[in-house]
């Protein structure tokens, strides 16, 4: 006798593909299937597991962005794409995630410039992008038409859709062969919710990633933590509305007391650890997409995904 | 596996004789679903009722206490595969290795730190757990000096990774009467293992290779007389760690293998990957993990990890609602209103600090929830501010009558305004862009 | 003193310089509409001043009026103050409506067995031979005619005095009132000749916002007279914690007083109808929730709403009606039905009692819908029950034009779907003025066939439609054009409206899915569900279903008992073997404190969708989105 895991599943994870290379009409130089899981993170025969994949993230206005990445980084993060190029070459990622933070200035205007800032960030780096847009439902459509636009038949990851402003995304997704992030407060019910707001219209499953807000760990992460769990735990029972895969970034990691009040020695080496511990943590309760900041978190990650997941499953070179 | 009450009210007598203290069988039935209960205060039930609502209420994972004293520590009484069903109880001990090849001063200076570091987090003193002295010498001797070295300057509860029988007795000789884990009986001799550390009242740490043969190699044990037990399935990757360690919780807690109901043992010093074996540790079951002394920021970071994940999942962490002040703020300083959701303020007040912005935060009680969910559930209104102004005098504090909301709250601004009779601005909903908003709006 | 002259039906009233036009109204006996509880805050209670000065804080209060309004004399009647003679002009809006009242033939089926009843004696008088004592004879001769041993029966000294004058002016021949108490009897009146048919008794149901009395005869039970009005004490408060708290700021005597005053108007109504003397009313049996029946009691409600929530009593009570200020026989009896816990009182143990459950094997799910919700689920071996706020969305509050069931209100309501427009039918068939619950039922299902709102609710604003539009601060549909309606203002819904009735809505579901969950019973396994209360009489079932009111069973499984605690209270009058069984039934009921209970806000937030997250739950209800779709392409 073998004693093996008793969960008994009957759902898969659904999959996603992110990013377009050229033989699919695209720029990148590889993209990504995520998602067909049918077990737990890690647990099961390793056939069936895709490995995780590293986002780093980056912005075209550094002004609201972590001091210590801004310092570390040094002048780079004034040249957004030189930023994303710096990223692929000496730190690694799976994937670039821009964060449009220019469009939160009030007021915002300059929408001609979204399609600049992206097309910049898509020459400088051949890894597959996600793109934030507006954080303004009043601003939503114009910025979401020409994130969508700019990165036409690259298949980017737009984000991010809440239940309450969840139509220009999604038609900017659709109009444009694009994927969405999916995002609800902490909340397995809210998180089926928009994914069936989606659905209902015509936004297909396949193109829907969840975030279920991450909290920085010590502050709310126990929160999400477990509510990825429940979501991987409900899509393996067969909810095909809670059935993909998951992004997880806690956006807060850097801006926390433990890190901001590390010794000035050891700020980098605190501000790696903490989003390491956090978005290690997330990969276990079933992410499939782990966003991190400092560029020294990419290789701690790195080296610990790969301890479990040795093969890259999830490229498609 | 958990009964619904209406299913233990079935096996109940239904006489409400009301002598288990409960007016109704009923209500002793929601009792006892809700794990609250006691089915020993009825004293109607038949074998096969006892014997059905037993099985569901002892706890599958045994209870094991290490060490003694102040910093004893228990660990196992689990439940669950997952928090959110109910809990986890009991974090696990984080023991730091020492060798014993290591001098005096350098394995004291490692315990002192054991002893001595406190990280203070939402009220709660964290601490690492023990020391695990390793005996890397293969000397019995020098492993037993070593023990006296580490029990020499603190009372910590202690795990002796012997190797042999002949220094686990050195080690024991030191501390036997402690309750330390001795580390570790194989299926070659455990009988030795089982005899020595029952004679001191030891807790055994067990090795086998397969979760098969530990549950073997752990009834065994239990035959020979010993049963504080710990699983150490001694993982060599992570993967194997993450499968063996849910393989035993699993079997643990439907008793379906009864022999796995027992703590898992884990030394996260073997995988190449410190940081991320233990982390596998704290998520995945772990009961009593070893690791090489910690970094700082590794410190923190793993104690604030182990604290999230044993934290009541059902009970969110709650500010106490009222007035707190960042900084030195004075007459003129914004006040920001915001919910009792820890998340929520300890990220406000993180931003707040880092913006160098003195001012009043404001904290409404809505339970614990979010701004975002506690508006749409209504646990966040008017009248709440409005009394949150009153009760915390925050009319007496500063000399504007201006306050600002959360974005999420954006729906209330007006309301706010009528039952105040405050000016409301609203905020940004992102915390992280509060810095710049007040900088840009507050300045009026 | 200033004299208060109220228009247009010229009632004046001297009032105390100082107190409020709200205060003033009272004292004239006009009974106008305070939602909040006299705060300022509804903006229900507008009156206009005609003539004469007073004070009025315009910057804090005036913005529920236009500038023309104020000028022409606008004023909430709660925050105007007396300070001279004025003339005050109430808008019909202003006045409390005759509401639609539950009030229907009762089909009781109840074994008729009173607990008071009289006996007609021949008596013969005392000689010398036959010296005993009047009290003996009379007791003797209720045994010998077939009463209760004379050792069994009390008899109060009032009553005492009265019976040498009765027994000689009426030359021996008595009719005696005896009625059941405690361990025994009560000799309760003498009355001189044959008066046995004038024995009636009264059921009441003590509402938070209405009062509702049957007169019966005890004799054979028959119904005599029905009456109904408006709780007084509503001048105090609408919803029952600004009762609580009005009675904590020393006034629980008013509400006590208002209490009674609301039963005895009550009672006179009927009384008059029956043609019959109160003097002649024997008995009265309330039920009503915990904190009604506390404060018809006097008793201090005050622990109930404050952790950890205990009522001071919990099983039924009895008295003597007087003692409490009923105007009914001097020595009638009072019966208060017993209580579950603080939140579900006597009215829903008459519920429980009306609607058979505690009967049957069937599992039945009965649900009372006001401003606060029971649910109770069980059959006769078990019960679970739960409460909590649903908000005043359901009932026409928090909705910018939801109002009660008045004239004037859209009760029933259908949309065109390709048109989008509304169909609607007001009480009264007049011109709207606003919608009331049953009407916000229908149209939030309509809205939701439509595909105006998606499942959370949302206005989808894409959709080009003259009807579709951004109000001043939320996306709002119109329901009425302005010069379709009697208030002169377009009649619209706002999303926050939606968001607030769908609040509302998910309480309710989530409540019953916590206590389904808690005792494991699938909405198949649900036999009957029971609507209780006049809100489950007149709303559209399907559309009940459709939005996630209550779980979805198949429509024959749904009924309303219409109002379970009138009906309940007749029952316990005419039949005392069942007021055993009510003490039973309330301790057999389980209590679930859904604030403790950690799956209640995950049921709460998987029920703020509409119908519900899980549309599995509701297969009939998928079908009809899945047509809604296809049809909206």
């Amino acid at each position: 006798m073998t004693l093996q895991t008793q969960n008994i599943w009957n759902g898969r994870i659904g999959t996603v593909t992110i990013g377009a290379d050229r033989a699919h009409g695209g720029t990148r130089t590889l993209q990504y299937t995520l998602g067909g899981e049918q077990d737990l993170a890690a647990v099961g025969p390793g056939a069936t597991q895709q490995r995780p994949l590293i986002a780093a993230e980056i912005c075209d206005d550094p002004g609201i962005w972590s001091p210590i990445v801004n310092t570390f980084m040094g002048d780079t993060v004034n040249d957004t794409a030189g930023w994303a190029g710096t990223m692929e070459s000496e730190y690694h990622p799976d994937i670039v995630r821009l964060h449009l933070t220019s469009t939160r200035k009030r007021n915002f205007k300059d929408f001609s410039g979204i399609p600049e800032t992206v097309s910049g960030v898509l020459k400088s780096t051949g890894l597959p992008l996600i793109i934030e847009g507006s954080n303004d439902p009043s601003i939503d459509s114009e910025v979401y038409q020409k994130c969508g636009e700019a990165s036409s038949g690259e298949r980017v990851l737009l984000g991010t859709a809440e239940a309450g402003r969840y139509r220009s995304i999604a038609a900017a997704a659709m109009a444009y062969n694009h994927c969405i992030i999916a995002q609800s407060p902490i909340d397995i019910n809210l998180a089926k919710q928009l994914n069936i707001l989606l659905k209902e219209i015509g936004v297909p499953y396949d193109r829907i990633l969840i975030d279920p807000y991450t909290g920085a760990l010590g502050y709310g992460f126990e929160y999400s933590y477990s509510v990825m769990e429940r979501i991987r735990y409900a899509a393996l029972k067969g909810d095909q509305d809670l059935a993909m895969t998951m992004i997880s970034a806690a956006p807060d990691s850097l801006n926390i007391r433990e890190v901001r009040e590390a010794r000035d020695d050891e700020t980098d080496r605190t501000a790696a650890t903490w989003e390491f511990y956090t978005a290690f943590s997330a990969v276990i309760a079933g992410a499939s997409i782990v966003c991190v900041r400092h560029p020294l978190a990419i290789p701690l990650l790195k080296s610990a995904i790969d301890s479990i997941w040795p093969h890259s499953a999830g490229r498609e070179a | 596996m958990a009964l619904k009450a209406l299913d233990i009210y079935k096996l109940l007598p239904k006489k409400n004789c009301k002598e288990c203290g409960d007016p109704t069988c009923l209500t002793f039935a929601m009792k006892l679903a809700s794990g609250k209960g006691d089915i020993e205060k009825c004293p109607y039930l038949d074998d096969h009722a006892k014997s059905v609502l037993g099985a569901s209420t002892k706890p599958p994972v045994r209870k094991i206490k290490i060490g003694v004293g102040e910093r004893a520590f228990v660990v196992g009484e689990e439940f669950v595969q997952f928090r959110h069903e109910k809990t986890f109880y009991h974090p696990p001990g984080i023991m730091v290795s020492v060798s014993d090849t290591q001098t005096k001063p350098e394995i004291e200076q490692i315990v002192t730190n054991v002893r001595d570091y406190v990280l203070t987090r939402i009220g709660m003193d964290l601490r690492l757990n023990g020391i695990a002295i390793r005996n890397d010498s293969n000397n019995p001797e020098q492993f037993g000096t070593a023990v006296s070295y580490a029990e020499g300057c603190a009372d910590l509860p202690v795990v002796l990774m012997a190797g042999t029988l002949a220094a686990a007795e050195a080690g024991l000789h030191e501390c036997g009467n402690y309750r330390p884990i001795v580390h570790c009986a194989t299926r070659e001799n455990y009988r030795e293992y089982c005899s020595l550390t029952k004679k001191s009242g030891a807790v055994l740490a067990i090795r086998a290779g397969t979760p098969d043969e530990m549950a073997e190699l752990s009834t065994l044990c239990t035959e020979a007389g010993q049963d504080a037990l710990l699983l150490d399935l001694s993982s060599r990757s992570l993967r194997q760690f993450i499968n063996d360690s849910t393989i035993i919780r699993q079997h643990a807690i439907t008793r379906t293998t009864p022999s796995l109901g027992y703590p898992v043992f884990y030394d996260a010093t073997i995988p190449d990957n410190a940081d991320a074996a233990l982390v596998l540790g704290i998520l995945k079951y772990g009961a009593v993990i070893v690791i090489g002394p910690p970094t700082r920021p590794s410190e923190k970071a793993l104690l604030t990890l182990r604290q999230n994940i044993y934290t009541d999942p059902q009970k969110p962490i709650q500010m106490t609602a009222g007035l707190y002040r960042v900084g030195n703020p004075g007459k003129d300083a914004p006040v920001l209103m915001t919910v009792n959701f820890s998340l929520t303020y300890f990220t406000l007040q993180g931003y707040l600090e880092s913006s160098r912005v003195s001012c009043y935060m404001l904290i409404v009680d809505t339970e614990g929830l979010s701004v975002l969910t506690a508006v749409a559930a209504g646990k966040l209104n008017e009248t709440m501010v409005r009394d949150a102004i009153k009760k915390y005098g925050v009319e007496n504090e500063v000399s504007h009558r201006t306050l600002i909301i959360p974005g999420y709250a954006s729906p209330l601004s007006g309301r706010i305004e009528e039952e105040t009779g405050w000016k409301v601005l609203v905020g940004p909903r992102d915390a992280a862009e509060i810095g710049e908003y007040l900088e840009t709006e507050w300045k009026a | 003193m200033p004299t208060v002259t109220f228009l247009p039906g010229f009632r004046k009233v001297v009032a105390e310089p100082g107190s409020t036009i709200l205060e003033a109204a009272q004292k004239a006996g006009l009974h106008m509409n305070v939602v909040c509880g006299a705060q300022g805050k509804c903006g229900k209670c507008s009156v206009y001043v005609k003539s004469g000065t007073f004070d009025f804080d315009r910057e804090k209060y005036g913005t529920f009026f236009s500038a023309e309004d104020l000028d022409s004399g606008a004023c909430l009647a709660c925050q105007a103050y007396v300070t001279d003679d004025i003339s005050v002009f109430i808008p019909e809006n202003s006045i409390i409506q005759e509401q639609k009242i539950l009030i229907e033939a009762l089909g009781l089926e109840t074994v008729f067995n009173p607990a008071v009843w009289k006996y007609y004696l021949e008596l013969a008088p005392p000689t010398l031979d036959d010296p005993s004592p009047d009290l003996s004879r009379l007791l003797f001769g209720i045994e010998k005619y077939g009463g209760p041993k004379e050792g069994m029966i009390y008899v109060p000294l009032e009553v005492i005095r009265r019976i040498p004058k009765v027994m000689r002016d009426s030359g021996w021949k008595i009719t005696a009132t005896v009625t059941l108490v405690p361990g025994g009897y009560r000799l309760i009146d003498v009355e001189k000749g044959n008066t046995l048919d004038r024995i009636y008794g009264v059921a009441v149901d003590l509402g938070t916002t209405t009062v509702v009395v049957y007169l019966r005869s005890l004799v054979n039970g028959e119904v005599l007279g029905v009456a109904s009005n408006y709780n007084h004490q509503i001048s105090c408060g609408e919803d029952i914690l600004s009762r609580v708290n009005y009675a904590r700021k020393g006034g629980l005597q008013k509400l006590q007083k208002l209490a009674v005053d609301s039963i005895n108007t009550a009672i006179t109504s009927a009384a008059n109808v029956a043609g019959i003397d109160r003097e002649d009313i024997y008995e009265v049996v309330v039920a009503g929730n915990t904190i009604m029946t506390h404060i018809l009691m006097e008793i201090d409600p005050a622990y109930m709403i404050e952790e950890p929530y205990v009522p001071v009593v919990r099983r039924y009570l009895t008295s003597a009606a007087r003692r409490v200020g009923l105007e009914v026989q001097e020595d009638a009896g009072i019966f208060i039905f017993p209580a579950v816990s603080d939140y579900i009182g006597g009215d829903i143990v008459a519920d429980i009692l009306a609607s058979g459950m505690a009967e049957s094997e069937d599992v039945s799910l009965l649900i009372d819908i006001g401003t606060n919700f029971e649910v109770v689920l069980g059959n006769r071996d078990w019960m679970f029950s739960c409460a909590g706020a649903a908000g005043p969305a359901l009932e026409g509050g928090e909705v910018r034009f939801g109002m009660r069931a008045n004239p004037g209100a859209i009760e029933q309501i259908s949309l065109d779907l390709v048109s989008l427009t509304p169909a609607y039918r007001t009480i009264n068939h007049t011109r709207p003025k606003g919608i009331c619950g049953s009407g916000l039922i229908d149209l939030l299902a309509e809205l939701l066939r439509a595909c105006i709102i998606d499942r959370t609710g949302r206005i989808n604003t894409q959709i080009a439609h003259e009807r579709i539009r951004y109000g001043t601060r939320f996306p709002e549909f119109v329901i009425a054009w302005k010069d379709d309606t009697d208030i002169g203002k377009d009649i619209v819904i706002t999303e926050n409206d939606i968001k607030n009735l769908i609040m509302s809505k998910a309480s309710v579901l989530a409540a019953c899915s916590t206590l389904m969950n808690q005792a494991g019973i699938s909405r198949d396994e649900i036999s009957h569900i029971y609507f209780s209360g006049a809100f489950g009489n007149y709303i559209n079932k399907e559309n009940a279903i459709i939005i996630g009111l209550i779980p979805e069973v198949p429509g024959e499984r749904i009924s309303t008992i219409g109002n379970g605690a009138i009906e309940g209270a007749n029952i316990a009058l005419l039949n005392r073997k069942k007021r055993k069984e009510l003490d039973e039934i309330a301790k057999r009921i389980a209590y679930i404190e859904l604030n403790a209970e950690p799956s209640f806000m995950d049921e709460y937030t998987k029920s703020t969708f509409l119908p519900h997250t899980d549309l599995s739950l509701f297969p009939m209800v998928e079908e009809m989105l899945n047509e809604c779709r296809i049809r909206r392409g």
